[in-house]
């Protein structure tokens, strides 16, 4: 215990810390600039100088550690004087521009001036002229403003792992920028814009359109981006969203964002929004993407339309059957709305068609892994990953699909852990990583000999003979590896080494791994990995609601609270209070839906805030199937390429225009709330309306109403209120039952025959930015700015070999189509890879791309498509 | 019990005369205290009366205020709305500067917190209508205002006699810094 007495006021302290630190927790405030609470300490701003007794000098609280006895003064005309003629320096330079500057009001250097600044300074020299840097799409940097208190740095450098600014040239002259000159060129994450005390760092968005005390709206609510979900404020003024702020002391992100979550909402208030609901007047022949909306559809009231789907719906059930109509739901709707939509399917029409874009990774990775390991294996909590000793990746770049996670793996590699990659991981190359690049399609191989190695040096514990069973028999030689996939003796024992060694390992999966060839295999080898060395496993989430979408039940197999529909019992259980009967056959996957549609035996589809038709690979296959369907209702808040070709588009509203809650990747429920007002209908509301239309009414006044039924139905989230969400501590399972244990066999497939793999050919892959996230980040104007257009990226090497420059126009095709685009080079590509994305309209990877779907996940193999590259002379 | 000369007096209404009496002195003798406004007296306003509002104009002609907003922050009864935007020069315009003067309570803060002098209020207080909306004061009404009611020598003669902002002659409690005008000077 240390007992110290600031300003007369007796602490006791349980653990050592800094002044400031004691200081804060007895709710003294000592004013600072260059200390921020989730930034490493500097000492340079010497606001925070104290007078302890027994010191000769003012010491700064920021640095200095509490000694039992301590009598620490924070407060006296000396402190005082002091303090003044700090200010009086910083504002030698500083140009005094606060009715100018957006940042006055909330400016930590204004409101130190003040309260003991000076009242006039006595520097007659000229001040420092720079002019502000706008040539960022961005972030303005106003180096006038600038007092060099190196947050922004240490931000960047310290907990970002971006290292892109830097404080330039000395003494009167020193000011911050990015290495890339003018522009940032980074990862955009605008940690340095929320952490800058004075207006040096700012914003580009909404620039000079609010005062920081004209924001008088600030809703708390949650990222629609990824499954991360980090807690965003978002600050409205007349109902337009002015800026989105992070937290300090959220769950999840704890002050931090990326980019996507920090300049990605200006969705909200596009333009291009659905106002009205659509009736289609054109036939479905036409070529929709070559004329304008208004000569496919034209408007209707939402009586007309709601009472139109309602009466085609019923037409179709009654001709058809119920089972000739499916429903794709949405992971970026709420929970609330995919509960409405999945009751809707299994009573209103009585089909178990309800699947959704979860089942092309996510979904059928976390079944296959829960089978092994129980429910709630890959739910591990976020943050502790920082605490874990190494991380294993593989399989996608997790600073780049859920950039907060990957956050957490570059914390872990500053804390001391280390890093193990499998394949190249771009976002964690200056984080050390023992990296092990295998030649391409060699992972199971390597994996295999992964496996093998750790049986020799760990033994089989024997608690999971399901498991053991399925890898007894793998052998593979070190020797084998360092042929087959082109991997070093010594770096693979490296490997092993750091893997087998240690204490608290995590392994983090990303998608490329399920929607390769022979997933659930390398899934399997995964599991046995993460068996032997104990560790824990997180699964990598793109969208923002995957999570909570399988939780509520969108799944063809799957009730409500992950109970499978085959057992009869909880198919009981659900017709008893939901006083209907649900039918016991299990329905079509999505790609089983499309499959359907293309025979022609799927007559009606009603897709809920997704777009198939982009969104699925091979996605021209997918276009036709939609053309060939009878009726499709869609429900969006853009006119997708999929709602082109509906026969009723509804309107939606969007994240932040509704309430709701969201699970994230980790399972934890968190509150959505509305923030900004617009006419129309919630997603939930319209399928209710429709709903009540064929005469099966779901009465539900709001989203609150419907989690209430939720919890009470759902054995994952029993007795779970909003109350319980709005603390932060609903992680299900919550009071419910013990969750689902692990299944008897483990179904697997090992690969027959290896493909051949040819050093020449080019192979297309998916590029997963960090600056987009399906095609909802394409409509805000922030993110395009950063990454404006579809790129066909390619290594030097390829570029070097068709003469290819950054920007040339090339034609990239594979077996099934071709698009023109721009070529960009990337250092850290191979040689035999094309990377493209699937973000922009009429641009997407997946029109590209073939695919075979995995035996067991049921996902989607996109590996192996190859391509071909040429320049287009324009 | 009321004595004889209490009942006399309540029998022949003597103090209903005696005030009766008074009244028509008052009405014949003595000149009325109220004007007749506004047909025959009007009465200017003294310098520095606070009335309807202005947007100052500086040399060139131009709007002066920047936008800041601390007149709005200020405004006690919150009638103060104004929407600024990023101009093409990447300069902070103005586009919308509203006063909706029903409602103010004309107690001259917005002038006092203004660091540009750009709000004023004018002698000016005869602005009664018939409708609601010429009472709600745009930014071209404003700037209007200004030349109606501050044209020439009376605009200068405000500023130098009553504007009396914080950042030229701010008399705050020791140690309180300010803001020293334009950046741009020396």
């Amino acid at each position: 215990m240390i007992t110290i007495s600031i300003n007369g006021k007796e602490i006791r302290l349980e653990k050592p810390m800094t002044v400031l630190e004691a200081a804060r927790s007895a709710g003294i405030k000592i004013p600072t600039l260059c200390w921020h609470e989730q930034l490493e300490k500097y000492g340079g701003c010497r606001l925070c100088l104290v007078e302890v007794e027994k010191m000769p000098r003012l010491q700064t609280a920021c640095t200095l550690m509490v000694a039992d006895g301590m009598v620490i003064r924070t407060e006296t005309g000396r402190i005082a004087d002091v303090r003044r003629g700090i200010l009086e320096f910083l504002l030698i330079n500083h140009p005094l521009d606060c009715p100018y500057c957006d940042k006055a009001g909330e400016c930590d250097l204004q409101d130190l001036v003040e309260k003991y600044g000076p009242v006039t300074g006595r520097f007659k020299e000229k001040k420092r002229k720079v002019p502000e840097s706008l040539e960022d799409p961005v972030i303005v940097r106003n180096m006038e403003r600038c007092i060099v208190c190196t947050r922004c740095v240490r931000m960047c450098e310290g907990v970002q792992g971006a290292s892109a600014i830097a404080v330039i040239d000395r003494g009167g002259h020193s000011h911050i920028e990015p290495f890339s000159g003018g522009r940032f060129d980074c990862e955009y994450c605008g940690n340095c814009v929320s952490v800058c005390p004075v207006g040096a760092i700012m914003s580009k968005l909404h620039r000079h359109s609010y005062r920081p005390w004209q924001l008088v709206d600030e809703v708390e609510t949650i990222c629609p981006y990824c499954g991360v979900g980090c807690t965003l404020v978002v600050q409205v003024r007349d109902d337009v969203i002015k800026r989105v702020v992070p937290k300090l002391g959220t769950v999840v992100n704890n002050g931090l964002l990326c980019s996507r979550g920090r300049f990605g909402y200006e969705f909200v208030g596009s333009k291009e929004r659905l106002t009205k609901p659509l009736i289609r007047i054109a036939s479905k022949t036409h070529d929709a993407s070559r004329v304008t909306h208004n000569e496919i559809f034209r408007e209707a009231t939402w009586e007309e339309a709601i009472s139109f789907v309602a009466k085609k719906l019923e037409e179709i059930k009654d001709k058809y059957g119920s089972d000739s109509i499916a429903g794709i739901a949405s992971p970026r709707c709420t929970n609330e709305d995919n509960y409405i939509f999945q009751k809707f399917m299994r009573t209103a029409i009585g089909t178990n068609n309800i699947d959704s874009t979860a089942r092309t990774g996510f979904a059928g990775a976390q079944n296959f892994i829960e089978n092994i390991f129980g429910q709630g294996a890959t739910a591990n909590i976020i943050p502790g990953l920082s605490n874990s000793d190494s991380v294993l990746v593989i399989g996608g770049d997790p600073t780049a699909i859920n950039p907060i996670l990957g956050l957490q793996i570059r914390a872990c590699s500053r804390k001391g852990g280390n890093i193990l990659t499998i394949g190249k991981v771009k976002g964690l190359r200056f984080f050390n990583p023992v990296s092990l690049k295998p030649v391409l399609y060699t992972e199971t191989v390597l994996l295999e000999g992964i496996v093998t190695a750790l049986r020799e040096r760990i033994g089989l514990p024997g608690s999971n003979p399901n498991l053991e069973a399925g890898i007894k028999d793998i052998n593979i030689s070190d020797g084998e590896i360092e042929k087959t996939c082109g991997i070093k003796g010594n770096d693979f024992t490296m490997f092993m080494k750091i893997l087998s060694e240690s204490s608290t390992p995590s392994i983090v999966i990303g998608k490329e791994l399920v929607q390769s060839n022979s997933g659930n295999y390398k899934l399997l080898l995964i599991a046995a990995i993460n068996y032997l060395i104990n560790g824990r496993i997180y699964l990598l989430s793109e969208r923002a609601n995957e999570q909570g979408l399988l939780d509520m039940g969108c799944a063809p197999d799957l009730l409500p609270g992950y109970r499978p529909l085959t057992f009869a019992e909880f198919r009981r259980k659900y017709e008893n209070s939901w006083k209907t009967s649900i039918p016991d056959k299990v329905g079509f996957s999505i790609f089983e839906m499309m499959d359907a549609a293309k025979e022609g035996s799927l007559k009606a589809l009603y897709v809920m805030g997704e777009n198939p038709v982009f969104n699925l690979p091979d996605a021209r296959s997918v276009e036709a199937a939609m053309k060939n369907i009878d009726f499709l209702v869609v429900q969006d808040i853009f006119l997708t390429e999929t709602a082109r070709l509906a026969d009723v588009v509804f309107p939606a509203l969007s994240w932040s225009e509704k309430d709701g809650t969201f699970t994230n990747m980790e399972r934890r429920i968190q509150r959505l709330r509305k923030a900004v007002h617009r006419e129309g209908m919630e997603d939930w509301r319209i399928i209710s309306e429709v709903s009540k239309h064929m005469g099966v009414p779901l009465n539900y006044s709001n989203p609150e109403d419907i989690f209430n039924e939720v919890s009470k139905v759902s054995p994952l989230h029993r007795d779970m209120t909003y109350e319980d969400i709005e603390k932060g501590e609903a992680v299900y399972p919550y009071k419910g039952e013990p969750l689902r244990g692990v299944s008897e066999e483990i179904k697997f497939q090992v690969p027959s025959s290896k493909f051949q793999v040819s050093d020449k050919k080019l192979y297309l892959k998916l590029e997963r930015p960090l600056f987009h996230s399906g095609t909802l980040s394409t409509k805000a104007p922030a993110l395009v700015n950063i990454y404006p257009e579809a790129m066909a990226r390619i290594s030097p090497d390829t570029a070097k070999s068709l003469s290819l420059g950054d920007g040339d126009i090339v034609r990239v095709s594979t077996k099934i189509g071709s698009l023109e685009l721009p070529v960009s080079v990337d250092k850290e590509l191979d040689n035999s890879s094309v990377l493209l994305s699937n973000n922009f309209e009429g641009k997407g990877a997946f029109s590209l791309m073939e695919y075979t779907l995995d035996s067991v996940t049921k996902a989607p193999c996109i590996d192996y498509n190859e391509a071909r590259i040429e320049k287009v002379n324009i | 019990m009321k004595t004889g000369k209490e009942f006399i007096k309540t029998i022949f209404f003597v103090e209903l005369i005696k005030g009766m009496a008074f009244t028509l002195k008052t009405l014949l003798f003595t000149p009325p205290v109220t004007r007749r406004y506004p047909n025959k007296v009007k009465v200017p306003a003294q310098p520095g009366f606070r009335g309807l509002h202005a947007l100052a104009k500086n040399e060139e002609g131009k709007m002066k205020c920047v936008g800041c907003g601390l007149c709005g922050a200020y405004c006690p009864s919150k009638c103060i709305y104004i929407y600024t935007s990023e101009g093409e020069d990447h300069t902070k315009v103005v586009d919308r500067y509203e006063i909706e003067t029903p409602r103010c309570i004309y107690c001259g803060f917005c002038v006092e917190a203004c660091p540009f002098g750009a709000i004023t209020l004018s002698e000016h207080y005869e602005y009664s209508t018939y409708s609601r909306d010429s009472l709600y004061m745009t930014k071209d009404k404003l700037l209007e205002n200004w030349d109606k009611y501050f044209a020439g020598e009376k605009g200068k003669r405000y500023f130098r006699d009553f504007w009396r902002p914080k950042t030229t002659d701010f008399k705050g409690y020791e140690g309180q810094a300010m803001f020293k005008g334009n950046k741009n000077e020396k």
